[in-house]
């Protein structure tokens, strides 16, 4: 016998109370885990961002396009080894209205240069580039709206009015695990052609993604492509793929913020239940640690079984909890949330940083609430303790 | 981690008895407990409340002595001061040849380790322990190896005749074998000195009698030095001396 | 009965355990409260924007003014619609602005944010009539001057009274005035002269969108005929309220969601706080509770008694909580508005509703967490109170 075996016996003592105890803990590192989730779904984006790709845009504003003849500049700066052009469509299946994926039109030729993370059916690949009115689809998408190679769909135009139509020749699945599954992607050159003469939306590129020899020159070739428009009516704004994601979280700064704020209130909800639980289950035994007192045992080993007391039971409970988080968050939530709000969530999954984090956080709370109680029960007066009944 | 308290820095031991020898002073031979002009008082607020006066008392090695008187009187407080878990407010207080007076409260608690075996009203046993882990509880402040620890425990719960009860928990136990439980405890580090508080007061004659004997057997077959606070006459009368104690000063 | 007194006074007594319940409770009606508050503020800000007597006409298709576009000339089209009031001059009350959304430098925070511009006509008042000048003047037609909603002042580079910012290379916008609007989402925006915005961003003859007034809510529907009737002109009619409605779905519903699935999971493991201290209150008062029933009481009594006692436990986290959430009413929060993917400026607005609501939250996980150590209590027999 040890002196930590008496701990972990008492923990057991009134057992209802551990058990409730424990089921606190979990269901509170459940919220935890699932928050933490949120956040590093949110994030995963921009960390997993591929470091060898720049993105070229309006400096001013999004929602003005750049010309076309753009894209041959930019193929001229140095470091750079290809670019792919592509504009926004913005449209809607009015079958599925309340559907929201991203439409896209696209270079074809340097599309699979640029992107190299899209996995296609090289007999798809082949079909779709030849097809000028082909669309290819992301397999999460391509599930949801019940869409097979074949198909022929309607898209409702907003920012290009009308109705638009495409045969889906291909499904892309991705070899990185951070894209968006979801995406519709169709042939830049049919949207231009069907453009009336004339019109100010002709000959115009939403945006450029460039592939670069090296990451390191990121800033330097970003710098270059800026400079080259600096004198022409536009100019334009280049970033790492990176900084491009880190922006778009700058604007949910205040949402990731709250979240972050609120999975720390979890924490401090717990360590209220566990400091909880721990102060009483040492008051009930006041006479015991006199009686220990009393035999020659010191105040720190009875801060030592106080805190191993709580230890256990945080570690129990973040154990249960992180047990718990795999099925809720993975299998539930995260699934539903992959589908449906893939454009912003395209990876939600429990990471290993999150998981570890949530245990060695029940750990060090066990500790921490663990040691107001310590503290008082190594003070404790022998000769009182030993007097007081129960 | 090892929690055990035997892992305590090496050497502490040791530490320990020097400590003691430096407090130590030459007594009569004979006497194991002394104490000369002891005095505690409490304060009740600023109200000074006078439980020992000036109290004098010598024990005998091997002494086996009754502390009897009504409540309020002292005895518990004497006992605790002679147990080492408190400390005269003036006076000299030897025990086993240690100026308890003198000492901080991590040498006491060592000292009472080393020396005292307690044996209370309510046994105090850990209920979350067996009767064999409750014995070795105290062997956990020593450097001994676990399987020795446990080997004494179970001498020591052959001694008190339960070793036929080695696993039981004490809630399994009837209250007489609880206390012999908790006399084993006692005796298990081999200590000079045994303080009895009231220890047959929750118990019926029968059981009453059987632990009497027992601490009999502690005083004549192991030597210890035994001194119990009691209410009953019945127990007083086992002891070789009953001094009575009243208003905190012995009569 | 057995007295409320009785059960507060042992509350008190156990002052550390009630502490931490009554905390962990307040915690979660605080994260309760404050999701909720900022809901019914995002739909309050949006809300505000929009009158139900107020029609906007928008690009078939389009779900934002953001990405509509109508020509200059469809103007006058929707303006001779049928329902569309009319001033004392007989002219028609509509307006076509042109909306942009410009990204700017964040102050405080590195990095960028999107920040609409709505280029308005000269008579602009005259049919925004809520429109105010809080600081500065009105911009002068025709120039390259701008106000700015009052939200947005210090939160970004260049939009602070008297400042100037690019709205294109070598054209910067002064800011001369500090506009408030009904606390709507505008004060988020920046307002400029239509013909500057045009130019600057190549809009020319453009508007993202026309408003008019209706003569009375139930014309809208005989306006929504003709504009929708005409399929040449490929124009959807919406309410502004419904507009504004829809704009603010995906934001609060993302907010109220997310504030709820906290909330419920909160919830849980605070109940499980309360039934600990309840349990343990009980446990340790088993002699008193055998001896009031020795006394006479009846297991009814106890039970209620205890459950009284959760629920005052329950309700002081509430008010807590509430207390909590209440502070929140300063916090300007700013988040991107998922519609319009611009950021707007949001506060926390509490609703007599939303405060209701979150107390019977309290008293409900108050009573869930107490119902079993309250039936537990009444279990407890006679004879404990002769026991040790």
């Amino acid at each position: 016998m040890r002196l930590s075996s008496l701990s972990v016996r008492n923990v057991w003592r009134n057992r209802l109370r551990a058990l409730l105890t424990v089921l606190g803990i979990a269901v509170a590192i459940v919220a935890f885990v699932l928050l933490r989730t949120v956040l590093s779904a949110w994030t995963v984006g921009a960390e997993a961002s591929a470091k060898d790709r720049l993105g070229t845009r309006n400096k001013v504003t999004f929602v003005v396009p750049l010309p076309k003849r753009y894209i041959e500049t930019i193929r001229q700066v140095p470091g750079v080894v290809d670019a792919s052009y592509a504009s926004w469509f913005g449209g809607k299946d009015p079958r599925h209205e309340n559907e929201f994926f991203a439409s896209m039109a696209v270079e074809t030729k340097t599309l699979f240069s640029v992107f190299d993370e899209l996995v296609v059916p090289p007999a798809d690949r082949e079909r779709w580039l030849n097809n000028r009115k082909g669309a290819l689809v992301g397999d999460v998408l391509a599930k949801k709206l019940g869409w097979k190679v074949g198909d022929t769909v309607t898209l409702q135009g907003s920012i290009y009015p009308g109705d638009w139509q495409f045969q889906i020749e291909g499904i892309y699945s991705s070899t990185r695990k951070v894209v968006d599954r979801s995406s519709f992607f169709f042939h830049w050159d049919y949207l231009n052609d069907s453009l009336p003469e004339g019109s100010p939306q002709r000959d115009r590129i939403g945006w450029v993604t460039t592939r670069i020899r090296d990451p390191l020159q990121a800033g330097a070739i970003s710098q270059a492509i800026d400079r080259a428009f600096d004198e022409q009516e536009i100019q334009t704004l280049t970033m790492s793929e990176r900084a491009m994601n880190l922006s778009f979280l700058g604007m949910v700064s205040a949402v990731l913020k709250a979240i972050d704020l609120v999975s720390l209130v979890i924490l401090f909800i717990m360590m209220l239940i566990l400091g909880n639980t721990i102060a009483m289950s040492t008051r009930e035994r006041t006479r015991e640690f006199g009686v220990m007192r009393a035999i020659g045992f010191l105040p720190h080993h009875i801060a030592l079984a106080v805190l191993i007391e709580a230890i256990v039971i945080g570690g129990l409970g973040g154990g249960l909890g992180l047990v718990l988080s795999y099925p809720l968050v993975e299998r539930g939530m995260g699934r539903f949330i992959e589908e449906n709000m893939g454009s912003f969530f395209p990876y939600f999954r429990i990471s290993e940083g999150t998981a570890v984090a949530a245990l060695v956080l029940a750990l060090l709370l066990g500790l921490s609430a663990g040691l107001l109680p310590a503290y008082r029960a190594a003070r404790l007066n022998v000769i009182d303790s030993l007097r007081r009944a129960g | 981690m090892n929690s055990s308290p035997q892992a305590s820095p090496s050497g502490s031991d040791r530490g320990a008895a020097s400590d003691i020898a430096e407090h130590a002073r030459p007594t009569t031979a004979e006497s194991i407990i002394s104490l000369r002009g002891v005095r505690k008082t409490y304060f009740r607020g600023k109200e000074p409340i006078h439980v020992l006066q000036d109290l004098d008392l010598e024990v005998p090695v091997g002494g086996y002595e009754a502390l009897m008187g009504p409540s309020g009187s002292g005895k518990s407080t004497l006992l605790n001061l002679i147990a080492g878990l408190d400390r005269p407010s003036a006076g000299s207080l030897l025990v086993a040849g240690a100026d308890l007076g003198a000492m901080s409260d991590s040498q006491l608690a060592r000292w009472r380790a080393n020396t005292i075996g307690f044996i209370f009203q309510a046994y105090n046993l850990m209920p979350v322990l067996t009767a064999v882990e409750n014995v070795e509880l105290p062997l956990l402040l020593t450097k001994l190896s676990a399987s020795e620890r446990k080997r004494r425990a179970q001498t020591a719960l052959r001694i008190v005749g339960l070793e036929d009860r080695m696993h039981h928990y004490p809630r399994q136990l009837s209250g007489g074998q609880e206390q012999r439980v908790a006399i084993a405890r006692a005796i298990v580090n081999d200590p000079q000195v045994l303080v009895a508080d009231e220890p047959t007061g929750d118990l019926d004659r029968q059981s009453a009698d059987e632990i009497l004997t027992l601490l009999e057997r502690m005083n004549r077959e192991l030597h210890k030095t035994i001194i119990m606070v009691t209410h009953d006459p019945a127990a007083a009368e086992r002891a070789h001396i009953t001094r009575r104690l009243n208003k905190g000063q012995l009569i | 009965m057995i007295p409320i007194a009785y059960n507060l006074r042992s509350l008190a007594v156990r002052r550390t355990t009630t502490l931490a319940s009554v905390l962990g409770i307040g915690l979660v009606v605080f994260v309760l409260a404050g999701a909720l508050m900022l809901s019914a503020g995002i739909k309050q800000t949006l809300g505000r924007s929009g009158k139900s007597d107020i029609a906007i006409v928008l690009r078939k298709g389009s779900d934002a003014e953001m990405a509509s576009s109508i020509e200059s000339p469809t103007l006058g089209l929707i303006l001779s619609a049928p329902g569309v009031k009319k001033d004392a001059s007989g002219s028609p009350l509509g307006i076509g602005e042109l909306l942009i959304v410009a990204t700017m430098d964040k102050i405080g925070v590195d990095g960028v944010s999107n920040v609409q511009i709505r280029g308005v006509p000269e008579q602009v008042g005259r049919f925004r009539k809520g429109l105010q000048i809080v600081d500065g003047r009105a911009a002068q037609p025709g120039t390259d001057e701008v106000i700015i909603g009052q939200r947005l002042r210090g939160r970004f580079k260049g939009l602070d009274l008297g400042q100037s910012f690019d709205l294109r290379k070598n054209r910067p916008a002064k800011v001369v005035g500090v506009f408030a609007y009904e606390g709507s989402s505008h004060e988020s925006e920046i307002w400029a002269d239509i013909d500057t915005v045009r130019q600057a961003f190549g809009r020319a003859g453009l508007f993202s969108s026309v408003r008019v007034q209706l003569s009375s809510p139930s014309q809208f529907d005989a306006f929504e005929a003709v504009i929708e009737g005409d399929k040449a002109l490929g124009l959807d009619a919406l309410r502004e309220d419904r507009y504004y409605e829809k704009q603010s779905e995906g934001t609060s519903i993302f907010v109220t969601g997310l504030g709820v699935v906290i909330a419920v999971i909160f919830s849980i493991g605070a109940m499980i706080g309360a039934m600990i201290t309840m349990y343990a209150s009980i446990a340790s008062r088993s002699r008193e509770i055998g001896t009031l029933r020795a006394l006479g009481f009846s297991r009814p009594a106890i039970m209620i008694s205890f459950l009284l006692e959760a629920l005052a436990l329950a309700l002081s986290g509430g008010l807590l909580g509430i207390a909590l959430s209440l502070c929140l009413g300063t916090v300007r929060f700013s988040m991107m508005n998922f519609a319009s993917w611009s950021e707007i400026v949001f506060s926390f607005s509490p609703t007599p509703g939303i405060l209701l609501s979150a107390l019977v939250f309290a008293g409900l996980m108050g009573l869930f967490g107490g119902l079993f150590p309250a039936l537990r209590a009444t279990r407890i027999s006679p004879l404990s109170a002769m026991r040790d």
